[in-house]
């Protein structure tokens, strides 16, 4: 099966290299910078080291690189698309377990997970995470415990539907929406360490605004969305 | 309706009016987009002119004054104008984003 890892960066240059270093020791697989109009040099350390990359002249956030990766995977025909962050946060070698899980055709989306077998740790920033989860569970049916974890791989069907759909974003509710046109959704336990360079997107307003999207989103957006009751992988 | 709130109506709709008109005339608005706010500003001066026409309909939709019914009918014009704005800044966006992605690919299509 052809797979491409995805990488949006934005202003990512003390971490892109480190990233890449990390995937091509630890993987054989395509992947792809997404800079997403990064204001420091991730553009040119990518020209440098000859990263394959696509660069976006506008700035327009994580869902629009993402949905971006996933038209080039869908142009040149790639079988499963890996998003990865490019801050160094996720570890390549657990890449493969994830492919494995959707090859063995266990899921349509394998979400790397923190707390498959181990324990979340109880802290106001897993609070949001349990929230979401909370709503997953209501609304589907189906226990996700890592919610906001940035590291999914997507079959086939789900890179078309993300293609074909402009709603669709790399979130919680677009899983749930996944999820309820008959997608199977399994988590994988991977391990993630702390960012080293540059800021995180997230502070504090920010999370918080973050959670009440994604609750309205799931609660209310996406019951109105109908159900599909055959699996389209059955067909 | 007091003649105090009448002429307040038509100076505003007078000023709207001759703002439009004039944004049109420096092509900073284009005419198809801006027929609506005219159209207002056409019956803002009518509802202050014939105002007891304005006075019969609030009084037979059981409004407790017909300054009242005015500003609703002011609230609803903008709510409506703010929806639709709304939906064209999405529309916006999402040909930009477009955009962006086909340039986005062409040029890494062209490096090669």
């Amino acid at each position: 099966m052809k797979v491409l890892l995805i990488i949006p960066a934005y202003n990512e240059a003390l971490n892109i290299e480190k990233t890449i270093q990390d995937i091509t020791t630890n993987t054989n697989y395509d992947y792809l910078v997404i800079n997403d109009c990064s204001k420091d040099n991730t553009k040119e350390i990518c020209e440098k080291n000859q990263f394959p990359y696509l660069s976006l002249p506008i700035n327009f956030g994580l869902a629009s690189g993402i949905q971006l990766g996933m038209k080039y995977a869908y142009q040149k025909n790639y079988d499963i698309v890996i998003q990865f962050d490019g801050d160094g946060q996720h570890q390549a070698k657990y890449i493969q377990n994830l492919v494995d899980e959707i090859e063995k055709k266990n899921c349509d989306i394998a979400i790397g997970s923190r707390f498959v077998t181990k324990k979340k740790p109880f802290s106001l920033r897993m609070l949001g995470n349990t929230l979401i989860s909370f709503c997953i569970k209501m609304t589907t049916g189906v226990t996700i415990r890592d919610t906001t974890s940035g590291m999914r791989a997507y079959d086939k069907i789900a890179i078309e539907e993300f293609v074909k759909n402009s709603n669709s974003t790399p979130e919680p509710d677009t899983i749930v929406y996944f999820m309820k046109k008959g997608m199977q959704v399994k988590e994988v336990q991977v391990e993630m360490s702390e960012r080293e360079f540059g800021e995180s997107y997230f502070n504090v307003w920010k999370s918080i605004e973050y959670m009440f999207n994604m609750i309205f989103s799931i609660l209310f957006i996406q019951i109105f969305t109908k159900k599909r009751k055959e699996n389209k992988k059955c067909q | 309706m007091s003649v105090t709130l009448r002429i307040i109506l038509i100076v505003c709709s007078l000023i709207s009016f001759i703002l439009v008109v004039r944004k049109i005339k420096q092509t900073k608005l284009k005419v198809t987009d801006c027929i609506i706010w005219i159209l207002g500003s056409i019956l803002l001066i009518f509802m202050s002119i014939f105002s007891n026409v304005v006075v019969w309909i609030s009084e037979k939709l059981g409004f407790a004054a017909p300054v009242n019914f005015v500003f609703f009918m002011m609230i609803v014009f903008l709510l409506v104008e703010a929806f639709h704005h709304n939906m064209k800044i999405s529309l916006l966006n999402e040909k930009i984003k477009n955009l962006n992605h086909y340039i986005a690919l062409k040029e890494k299509e062209e490096k090669k």
